[in-house]
């Protein structure tokens, strides 16, 4: 009963990552703003579009937060070349164990494949050539509610209770979620669709404020983050129009 | 014994008679387009017929559920390693089938000394734009042919026209999916129905109904006897679907409000 897809591809020679020789010390640059909260409806996850190479900017329009499936998104900090290809593997992945097997992959073994990655590709992520720090948010469908999951290098997989940061940009944000969240007038948990986005651009505002690699929004080039919402229906993007208008209504007067 | 060319001919003969006994209780299977995407349709009991193998090919089959299931994980195999190897636009239902699954059935139709398979396939391909959608179906050895409006399996050959006359006759291209699933419902009584006769020996008696003419009161009160303890399956292949994945079943609550009056009062 064959359903392992990475497997298949490992037995045909496949190999994630570059080899190399793991524990040169290299810096680990993660320069982007991930986050993910939980809303009234289920989780938002968003990030920034900037992509960066040393002090360049190399690029300005990255898609950050990817759809795995109808169900599930990774949004990836690290070194883009892997956390593409890990969100290749994983899509397919999940698409094959569903086409074999006639059923979805549990939420619990989407989280275990996206670990297993991150596990076999540690001697490239310590080399400082592949590392990837991801956000994963799905709907868990047994238990009927959206989830975040955030993981560090190694592979180990951490639930985001209520919210979960990563990249360069993370540090900065972190505290003022932890504010919002705990003083604000409302939790993030009871915030409305309009809420939850307008706060997501407002953080990714300030990260960007804070942290060079980190990209803002750039209203003559009409660039807005990736912003998108997971509720039991699937996944949603919001389009750009919804996010200028919030945008220009109740972020920008405040900066 | 087979070394003498006119034995193995026989021996090939043997075995497309053998073959054809198999399929005689088989359900048929109807793919047919709708303006939207493909419809496939079957009748089955406990085992499904009907698979998503890509993101826009559909998979019917007839015969031995294990080696359906064989050739349906060579071609899930083929379709995902190749679609990520190189890219989803590159797994079509042309290059699965000429050269996937082809030369294996047809492999396995000429290896005497081996058990064949006991399949008959129908890959249904989405294409990108209305009209350019892709039906094959594959016979048990090997051979295949291709259209684009609709296409069947059934028991023998003479069957599957019967029901292609039926389906051009009653569901003209472009059709919406309601009258689709209508007209692919009615074609899978026509098809069981003449296998059942062909069985029966009652073939030459009823060979004028196979023109397109059938009575659909007849038809709907075919359908009560024949499904009340099975499963109608439809799939589709829908065009609007949300992501790369274009396949989804149809629930019993949209058939059911998809089926006109007489069929789902015959079906209820």
């Amino acid at each position: 009963m064959h359903s392992d897809f990475y497997q298949l591809l490992k037995e045909q020679g496949y190999q994630l990552g570059v080899p190399a020789t793991a524990g040169s010390g290299v810096d680990i640059p993660t320069a982007t703003t991930i986050l993910a909260f939980k809303y009234r409806d289920g989780v938002l996850i968003a990030g920034d579009r900037r992509a960066t190479a040393g002090n360049m900017v190399m690029y300005d329009r990255t898609d950050k937060v990817l759809e795995v499936d109808r169900h599930s998104v990774m949004a990836i900090a690290g070194v883009p070349a892997t956390a593409y290809e890990m969100v290749r593997v994983l899509e397919h992945s999940f698409k094959y164990y569903r086409r074999t097997q006639l059923q979805e992959l549990s939420f619990e073994g989407k989280l275990r494949a996206l670990s297993k990655l991150l596990k076999e590709n540690v001697p490239a992520a310590l080399s400082g050539t592949g590392a990837v720090v991801p956000i994963f948010a799905g709907y868990d469908a047994e238990q009927e509610t959206a989830k975040i999951y955030f993981y560090d290098i190694l592979g180990a997989e951490f639930e985001g209770v209520e919210y979960a940061v990563s990249g360069s940009g993370s540090p900065t944000i972190r505290g003022i979620m932890h504010y919002v969240n705990t003083w604000g007038d409302q939790p993030l948990q009871a915030m409305s669709e309009e809420q939850a986005a307008v706060q997501a651009l407002r953080l990714l505002t300030s990260a960007a404020e804070f942290d060079s690699a980190t990209g803002g929004v750039n209203r003559e080039a009409n660039l807005y983050p990736i912003i998108k919402l997971i509720t039991a229906a699937g996944v949603d993007t919001m389009p750009d129009v919804r996010l200028k208008s919030l945008f220009e209504t109740k972020v920008a007067r405040h900066v | 014994m087979y070394e003498e060319p006119y034995k193995w001919v026989e021996a090939v003969g043997n075995r497309r008679h053998y073959l054809d006994e198999q399929f005689k209780e088989g359900s048929p299977v109807v793919a047919l387009a709708y303006d939207a995407g493909i419809l496939l349709l079957t009748v089955s009991k406990g085992t499904p017929k009907l698979y998503e193998i890509y993101d826009r090919l559909a998979l019917g089959g007839m015969g031995h559920p294990a080696d359906l299931e064989k050739l349906r994980f060579s071609l899930l195999e083929m379709a995902h390693v190749e679609g990520f190897n190189r890219s989803p636009s590159d797994v079509t239902g042309s290059r699965m089938v000429k050269y996937g699954i082809a030369p294996i059935l047809k492999q396995a139709f000429e290896e005497v000394f081996k058990a064949p398979f006991i399949v008959k396939l129908l890959m249904a391909e989405l294409g990108a734009k209305a009209g350019k959608n892709s039906l094959l179906t594959i016979n048990y050895d090997g051979t295949f042919e291709e259209t684009s409006h609709c296409a069947v399996l059934a028991a023998t050959q003479s069957v599957q026209e019967t029901m292609l006359q039926f389906l051009r006759g009653q569901v003209p291209e472009g059709s919406s999916l309601d009258r689709t699933v209508a007209g692919a419902l009615l074609a899978w009584a026509v098809g069981d129905r003449a296998q059942r006769r062909r069985e029966t020996g009652q073939q030459d008696k009823h060979e004028k109904e196979t023109t397109g003419s059938e009575d659909p009161a007849e038809l709907a009160g075919y359908l009560r006897e024949r499904v009340s303890d099975k499963t109608i399956e439809c799939a589709l292949l829908d065009r609007h679907e949300r992501g790369s994945s274009k396949y989804r079943m149809l629930t019993v609550d949209e058939l059911g409000r998809m089926l006109p009056p007489d069929l789902k009062a015959a079906l209820s």
